[in-house]
Order: C-alpha cells, then sequence, then structure tokens
C-alpha cells in the first residue's frame, strides 16, 4: 500500500488542482496529467465511450488541445472569461489499487460565472454545478499524477449552457 | 413594442422579401407574442422532426417531446408500429407518462389508474364500475397526433390535419437526404443515445439560420482553425481556402443547405478517404453506388429540413424552441450501418471535438447566439439584413443557389416563416 495516498495527501492534491483552475493556470493543470491520461465528462457514466459520445473525453493529445485554445487563441466563448470557485469534498481513498493506481473518489462544487456589461445575455449569471469525480493517481518521480479525471455532473444529461471552461 | 404591432398589418409584414434587401424585423427574435404564434402557426401546423427509429427499437420503447407547445409520447407497439400520442389521460387531463424515455408495456396514469395499450387504447380502469355498463373504452384512448411519417428512419408528426402532405413538404430536400443516408452503404444510420444537449438564452432561429451560415466560420471558428493547425491537419489558411469551396442552396418549404463540394479524391472528401483506409467499406459502396453518386454523397452537406432539423454529418440537430429567448438544441450522433466499427468511434470523437457544451466549436456559435440575442433588442435600426450575395445567386431547378458565404438558406428559411405566419 505504499503507492496510495492518504487521505490527507489525497486531500492535498485534489485542493491544489482546484486552486490551479480557479486561477486559470491552465498550462500548470495541464502538467497534471500522465501522457495515458484520459479527462472524462460523461453524459451517462454507463455508456461505453467507443460507442456513444460523452461531454469531454479527452486523451492528452486532446487535453493539450483544450489547453491550447484556452490560452493561445481567440476564443470567443471565453471572452469575457469565466470565474470559478470550486469546493471539494467527501474525499475518499480507496483500498487497493488498480494497475499501480491509487483511487480517490471526491465530491465537488464548482461555481462559475462570466461577468460583462448590463443587459448581456448569459452574462452576469452565476451557475452551479454538483459533481462525483473519480481520480486515478500514479506516483511520478515523488509526486501524484492524474491518470484519469472523471466528472460526473448531477446534471451530466440535461441541457447545458457552454462548458467550456474547464469543468 | 405595443406600438410597432398595432402599425404592422400582419406577422407577414416582418420579413421585407425585397429582391435587393431582404430583411427581417428584430422583434422575431424578442416578442413573447410572436413566439406563440411561432408555436401555433408552425411547429403545429407542419412536420416537424421528433426522432428516430432507432431511438425505439423494440416493442414498448417510449420516448417523449414536446412539439410546439404540445407534450407527446413516441412508442413502439406490440404490433411493432411507432404511435405518437398526446399526453394527456383522458379522465381528468395528468401526463400518464414522467420520464424521457424508456420502455413500458403500458402507460398507467398515476392520479386514477387508468391504463394505456403503447397504441393509445384504453385498457383499464380503477373501480370500473364507477362507470354504466355501456362505457365504450373506444372512444376514449389516447389522442394520437393527426399525422406521422416514418420517412427512410425519420420521423416526422403533423399536429394538423390540414396542409401539405408530408411527401409535398421534403420533396424540394429529399435527394439531399438520401445522399445524406448514402455514406451508409446500406442507407442506414442508427442513433447513439444519450444525445449532446444545450441550451442557450436566445431565439430558436438563430441555430435555424447559423447551421447552414457559411459566412461566420472564418471568424466565430477561428480558435477551432488553430487547434486544426496545432494539429498540423491543416493550416488556418488552408481552413480559410476550404470554406470558400461549395454552395449555398436555399430551397422551397424552408429548406436549405450549405454544401462542400464531393470527390473522390482521399485529399478531398472524408468518404473517399475511408473508402481508402477500409477496403471493405471500399468493396461496399462501390458495390452500392456509382462514381457519379458517390460525388455527391462525398459531398459534405448541413442540410435544414425546416423547421426543427438539421442533418449533420455526424449527427442529427434537433432545434427545441422553449420560449422566445431560450431554446435547447439536441446533437444525437448517429452511427452509419455497414462500416467497420472503427469509422463510427472516429467519427464519435471527432464530433465531440467540435460539438457540444464543451466542444472546440458549438460554446462559439452559442456565443453568438446570446450576443445576437443581447442586440437586437436595440431598436436604432430594427431591421436584420440576409441580402448578402441575393445581386449574385442564381435559380437553378427551383433552388436559390449562391456562394458559400451567402444567405441563400436563411432566405428560405424566412420565405417559409413568412408564408406559415401570414395564415394566422
Amino acid at each position: 500500500m505504499a503507492d496510495a495516498p492518504t487521505v490527507q495527501e489525497a486531500e492535498r492534491f485534489l485542493f491544489a488542482e482546484a486552486r490551479l483552475l480557479d486561477e486559470r493556470r491552465f498550462e500548470e493543470w495541464e502538467a497534471l496529467f500522465t501522457d495515458d491520461a484520459v479527462y472524462w465528462l460523461p453524459i451517462d457514466p454507463d455508456r461505453d465511450p467507443a460507442r456513444s459520445v460523452a461531454i469531454i473525453y479527452d486523451d492528452r493529445k486532446r487535453l493539450h488541445e483544450r489547453v491550447y485554445r484556452l490560452t493561445k487563441t481567440p476564443v470567443l466563448d471565453q471572452n469575457p472569461p469565466s470565474r470559478t470557485i470550486r469546493f471539494v469534498s467527501n474525499v475518499e481513498v480507496v483500498d487497493g489499487q488498480v494497475g499501480g493506481e491509487a483511487i480517490v473518489y471526491c465530491r465537488q462544487l464548482i461555481t462559475e460565472m462570466r461577468p460583462g456589461g448590463p443587459g448581456q445575455q448569459g452574462l452576469n449569471v452565476p451557475r452551479l454545478f454538483a459533481a462525483h469525480c473519480e481520480y486515478r493517481l500514479r506516483r511520478v518521480d515523488e509526486s501524484w499524477r492524474i491518470v484519469l479525471k472523471k466528472v460526473v455532473l448531477l446534471t451530466s444529461d440535461e441541457p447545458q449552457y457552454n462548458l467550456s471552461f474547464i469543468p | 413594442m405595443v406600438v410597432r404591432e398595432e402599425t404592422l398589418r400582419s406577422y407577414a409584414d416582418l420579413v421585407a422579401d425585397d429582391p435587393r434587401e431582404f430583411r427581417v424585423n428584430g422583434s422575431v427574435y424578442t416578442n413573447p407574442q410572436i413566439f406563440a404564434a411561432e408555436m401555433q402557426c408552425i411547429f403545429e401546423r407542419t412536420w416537424v422532426y421528433v426522432g428516430h427509429e432507432s431511438e425505439l427499437p423494440a416493442s414498448g420503447d417510449y420516448k417523449t417531446v414536446v412539439v410546439g407547445t404540445q407534450p407527446l409520447i413516441l412508442t413502439r407497439h406490440e404490433d411493432g408500429q411507432i404511435y405518437c400520442l398526446y399526453n394527456r389521460c383522458r379522465h381528468r387531463g395528468a401526463a400518464v407518462c414522467r420520464q424521457e424515455r424508456g420502455h413500458s408495456n403500458f402507460f398507467r396514469c398515476p392520479y386514477h389508474n387508468w391504463v394505456y395499450a403503447n397504441n393509445g387504447d384504453l385498457i383499464g380502469m380503477a373501480q370500473s364500475t364507477g362507470y354504466p355498463d355501456d362505457f365504450d373504452r373506444s372512444g376514449y384512448g389516447l389522442v394520437q397526433a393527426a399525422r406521422l411519417e416514418n420517412y427512410r428512419g425519420l420521423l416526422f408528426v403533423n399536429l394538423s390535419d390540414e396542409g401539405s402532405s408530408f411527401a409535398e413538404h421534403i420533396a424540394p430536400v429529399r435527394r439531399y437526404v438520401e445522399y445524406w443516408l448514402g455514406r451508409s452503404p446500406i442507407e442506414e444510420v442508427e442513433v447513439s443515445l444519450p444525445p449532446h444537449r444545450y441550451e442557450y438564452p436566445g431565439n430558436w432561429k438563430l441555430q435555424a439560420e447559423n447551421g447552414s451560415d457559411g459566412y461566420h466560420g472564418n471568424y466565430v471558428h477561428l480558435s477551432w482553425q488553430r487547434v486544426l493547425q496545432l494539429s498540423k491537419e491543416s493550416t488556418v489558411e488552408a481552413t480559410q481556402q476550404y470554406r470558400q469551396s461549395g454552395v449555398a442552396r436555399g430551397l422551397a418549404n424552408g429548406h436549405g443547405m450549405l454544401e462542400r463540394p464531393g470527390s473522390l479524391n482521399p485529399n478531398s472528401s472524408w468518404t473517399a478517404r475511408m473508402m481508402q483506409r477500409y477496403p471493405d467499406y471500399d468493396g461496399a459502396m462501390r458495390a452500392r453506388f456509382s462514381d457519379e453518386q458517390l460525388m455527391e454523397i462525398s459531398a459534405r452537406r448541413n442540410i435544414l429540413v425546416f423547421p426543427n432539423l438539421y442533418l449533420f454529418d455526424t449527427h442529427l440537430r434537433v432545434i427545441v424552441p422553449k420560449a422566445v429567448d431560450r431554446t435547447e438544441v439536441q446533437l444525437y450522433v448517429y452511427a452509419l450501418k455497414g462500416v467497420p466499427d472503427a469509422i463510427n468511434e472516429g467519427r464519435f470523437r471527432g464530433h465531440e471535438r467540435f460539438f457540444g457544451p464543451a466542444g472546440f466549436g458549438t460554446p462559439d456559435d452559442i456565443e453568438i447566439f446570446t450576443v445576437v440575442q443581447t442586440g437586437v433588442r436595440a431598436r436604432g435600426n430594427e431591421w436584420n439584413l440576409l441580402n448578402r450575395g441575393q445581386h449574385r445567386e442564381r435559380v437553378e431547378d427551383g433552388e436559390w443557389v449562391g456562394h458559400t458565404t451567402d444567405e441563400a438558406p436563411q432566405r428560405s428559411l424566412y420565405r417559409q416563416w413568412q408564408r406559415m405566419m401570414a395564415q394566422e
């Protein structure tokens, strides 16, 4: 069990990850992922991703494209950009490992708003996203890296307004 | 707003079909009364897409939909047929189905346990001795929608007995629908649930206009073009050049499309590229179609089937108006039947990359819908221009054919809108 984090270690990692996203430090956030990582927001978590679509099903290459698009291109849907404040709680480290990876569950509440001028449709409206999350973590060079980040929104199968900030 | 309504003769005056300056009045996006009239005069009087038969493969499968203002159940009965029923108990009006989709061999009203078969027949009532012996159940089934049509698996409902037959309605766009199906060598598609769903605070017609708008791509989707450049798939310059190719078509009955040219060259079309990569697919396609047909099939089209369906190369897009400034859009990704699994998996991943609420393209379009919805409230000048390319379009076989960046499809949409709204 040497390679499973304690709950406290897992929390420290997840809080730091949430802060990188809230501070829009997307490139540092991207560096938390291993080369074989998957970032997954399913619509229906019970469906096989090979046979249906997800809201997000990023391999490492597409994750890089996502971060590149947000940070290096004139992206309309994040102009003005989202503000987010994320709460991470109910952190559990699952006993045992799968393929040398630790499984960590948590709950997240993501609050988001895009500020703008008066009367702008879609702006100035705070939104709430509750989610249960699964992380698979692997120790690489003495620090934890994300192999899987799976975020299942409470409203995963409901219509969504833009989710182009990183949920 | 009230003043303007009083000065207008009818809703038809909100579209100015001027040969030099086709215009649409901004109130068509903002006025709740106009929205209510649209639901009545368009969505409850014409052929509205409600689903694909592959969503209901087995007897007992159902989904619920709203057409205009009307809640409906679409369900497959034990006779194998699909029925479209009003979701309202004949007794005291309760909805008999609350789920979005599922499987059930009957619909039981939760209020007093009246039970209906999947074809709508009333088959049971709690404590039925409270009704006379000669109570004729056959007169109290769930009411069926006036007309339901299964066209190549695409299900359309018309809540009115009057007006065009489905054959008349679809005729101008029919051959393009057939080409669209032709990327499957057995000409069938299978919807893969669940759909992508997004909702934006804007009018439904903004999505209807934009799906076949060839003018916005280089500006709204510049970030997407930069991603393609990053991945070395295409330089921004090459993408922008590609976006100059093809035509925009406005058809009769409100239909229209944006079309990129077909090709048998793997470098120039997705279909030809897949045929080169997968010999089985190549063999099946060549056995079914001539080269001339393959040229048409390999053309990429975004086809609006008026008023609420778009056929895209990865998905069926359904526009669901909810309020004058609230619209839901559902993207039903489909598998092409009779092709290698790897082709469909590639199509799903490719779809996710651009489309859906967290794709690299859709959110930019949604942003524009909200920007327009904000802007059209300003009444300094009430008219939006849809006249791009009017001076250079040509009429061929009853179609208005223009440059790929021209607004021919949007003009067709509003001509049909005007025709239907004038009947109010």
